[in-house]
């Protein structure tokens, strides 16, 4: 049985089988080239996998310590929430927080009355966010704050305490055990202070909390503004089983019929996040571009020295009948085949690395001591290793090297077999 | 009998910079079907590049050449290509077969360019052309595995298996020994006698000469004399 042949160019599977032998015909070139392609897409494997692990880890970060799947706000709470205006509150918070958590798919509803404060040690007062959280409803099936507690203990129902950001505790110099005022405008617009003893620090990786906030049980935060009953925002949490974007329809469905009421999913709530990530990966994409580009451009090289040495060889299958597109396929496919041999060693390299990348993790702290890399992860960063990335990685250089090969192949196909056949 | 092939006050000239350099000036030929031709000269008396123009593998500036009946006149490079591919086999001074490619791959390669499909075909032609070519056993062999006598076999083989209108030459014999030399002249000769496929070879060497029916002497790019032997087949 014989493979669909066309008139003019040689068939798909000896293109391949000469493809490959050519690539062995000078195998210290090719190996030269192929470990040129190899070094880039090495580090193109590793920085997707970073960027990847950046990402999810920002993600998570972000809807366990900031924002959850989604939150519920009073009607034109969000387009002010800048001020922090507690006279745009949901007030029957409890209510609603039962009705969203009886919507399929959502896991768990907390709600929060977050505010603008001071925090004062006597001597210096610094502006920062106060979050009161409700300690009997679902605040911890929410969000991890508990599991983020680096010092101390977790607030407690019924007891008035302060969990401080360790950078505003590390601003104040105080620890557990010590005391601050928070001082903070009632929902009427009276100032209210209030001391309270510190229970617990929280490092969660996110600079907005760890360097900007403090939490108070939704109690006393509700008693100090005079919010009875009312809440800021319910923040939900959505269970694995349905996709985000269903839950997020759902919930925004049951709440339909109420102006009163405005649903966020976490991507609305971070959009300046999003934004900042989207143009972190066009940078990195250029920069690796730019390394991937050097090693197509060396497979180009390789393929415009094996044209210029084969020369005559193309004069001969031109008089055989080769047609021009025949030529440019010979040439490409070696490119492409040569592409795909150097990304696939690189791809190898990479895999070797990823594995104990994704396993342990890069400590971050310990390589470049506190810097803030503009996402919201702890100081221990982990690869993603994604099976997808890393093929998608690997036929796009094989297809980048096919395409860079196609001016020595246009040139290959261009000559006239005459001349070709007199190359020396 | 028919002719294989035919030239008119065919012209071919080179352009350098501030020359034009003729190379063929106005050969007017007609080779009969079955024939076993050689064009004869010294170097430079414009054998390769009439050779080139018989092939289609160059245009020529002038004249008209028909090849079969039909005129390579102002067909494009690919039909150009096509015209090769159904017409014209070629055997070429260096063998120039692909040295990554055996014996058996590289006279297949024709039977791929012409589109045929079905396999166990062109491998049983490819198979027969071989063995009458005295290469049965050494098939699988890469052209670095071969002696020079045996690549040219492989060379006519590939010329051969398509069954050509004509096949050309050009000085196949140069790069080997004398004795080798009368076998690749003898065989081709054989082919020639027993398919009736028209050859035109191009040589300087008398002895190589002396197995042709009909000489063609070239100098200067001009028909020098054309000499018919008793032996031509067909006259």
């Amino acid at each position: 049985m014989g493979t669909d042949l066309r008139a003019g160019v040689i068939g798909p599977m000896l293109t391949a089988r000469l493809a490959w032998r050519n690539l062995r015909r000078n195998r210290r070139r090719t190996w030269i080239t192929a470990a040129t392609v190899a070094l880039a897409v090495l580090l193109l494997q590793l920085e997707v996998a970073t960027i990847i692990g950046l990402e999810g880890q920002s993600k998570d970060n972000l809807i366990s310590y900031q924002t959850g799947h989604a939150k519920v706000f009073a009607a034109g709470y969000f387009a002010e929430r800048d001020e922090l205006p507690l006279d745009r509150a949901v007030t029957d918070a409890s209510g609603l927080t039962l009705r969203l958590e009886a919507i399929p798919g959502v896991s768990a509803a907390a709600p929060r009355v977050v505010f603008a404060a001071q925090l004062s040690d006597g001597r210096d007062q610094v502006p920062c966010t106060g979050i009161g959280i409700d300690l009997e409803a679902g605040e911890t099936d929410v969000f991890r704050i508990p599991q983020a507690v680096t010092a101390g203990t977790f607030l407690s129902a019924g007891e008035p305490g302060l969990l401080v950001g360790g950078g505003l505790a590390e601003l104040f110099g105080v620890s557990p055990g010590g005391w601050l005022t928070v001082v903070a405008k009632t929902r009427q617009g009276a100032y209210e202070a209030l001391e309270l003893p510190i229970v617990g620090l929280v490092g969660t990786g996110n600079p907005d909390i760890d360097r900007n906030s403090f939490f108070v049980p939704l109690a006393t935060a509700r008693r100090m503004l005079a919010m009875d009953g009312g809440a800021t925002e319910i923040a939900v949490r959505f269970g694995a089983a349905a996709g985000e974007a269903t839950t997020l329809a759902r919930v925004r469905s049951a709440l339909a019929a109420e102006p009163g009421l405005e649903v966020l999913g976490w991507r609305d709530l971070e959009q300046d996040y999003l934004a900042m990530a989207t143009a972190e990966r066009i940078s990195n994409g250029i920069f690796l571009g730019i390394f991937v580009l050097l090693g197509v451009v060396g497979v180009a090289n390789t393929v415009m020295l094996a044209v210029f040495e084969r020369t005559r060889e193309i004069g001969m299958l031109m008089a055989l009948g080769l047609r021009g597109a025949g030529v440019r396929r010979i040439f490409v496919v070696e490119g492409a085949l040569l592409g795909l041999l150097g990304a696939a060693v690189g791809t190898a390299l990479a895999i070797c690395l990823m594995i104990p990348y994704a396993a342990y993790g890069l400590n971050l702290t310990a390589l470049y001591g506190e810097i803030d890399l503009g996402y919201p992860v702890r100081d221990r960063l982990y690869g993603a290793f994604d099976g997808t990335a890393l093929v998608v990685v690997w036929l796009l250089t094989a297809v980048l090297s096919g395409f860079a090969s196609f001016y020595p192949a246009m040139r290959a196909s261009r000559q006239r077999p005459a001349e070709a056949l007199r190359h020396v | 009998m028919s002719a294989a092939a035919r030239l008119t006050d065919v012209r071919k000239s080179y352009r350098t910079d501030h020359l034009e350099v003729p190379a063929v000036r106005g050969v007017s030929l007609e080779i009969e079907a079955g024939a076993f031709l050689s064009i004869a000269g010294p170097s430079g008396s414009g054998k390769t590049t009439l050779l080139n123009l018989l092939g289609a593998l160059d245009t020529p500036t002038g004249g008209t050449i028909e090849i079969g009946g039909l005129t390579t006149d102002g067909l494009s490079p690919r039909q150009l290509a096509d015209f090769r591919n159904t017409h014209l086999g070629f055997v070429f001074q260096t063998f120039n077969l692909i040295p990554v490619l055996t014996a058996r791959e590289n006279v297949e390669l024709p039977l791929q360019l012409q589109g045929i499909a079905d396999r166990g075909d062109r491998r049983g032609r490819v198979e027969a052309i071989l063995r009458d070519v005295g290469l049965g056993d050494l098939m699988d062999r890469r052209p670095n595995e071969l002696s020079g006598g045996q690549q040219q076999r492989v060379a006519v083989a590939r010329a051969l298996v398509k069954g050509p209108t004509l096949v050309l030459a050009d000085e196949p014999t140069a790069n080997l020994d004398t004795a080798t030399a009368h076998e690749i002249m003898d065989l081709m000769r054989e082919m020639n006698a027993r398919a009736g496929t028209t050859f035109v070879f191009s040589t300087h060497d008398p002895l190589v000469m002396d197995h042709a029916t009909r000489i063609v002497r070239l100098r200067d790019g001009h028909v020098e004399s054309d000499e018919r032997k008793g032996a031509d087949r067909g006259h």
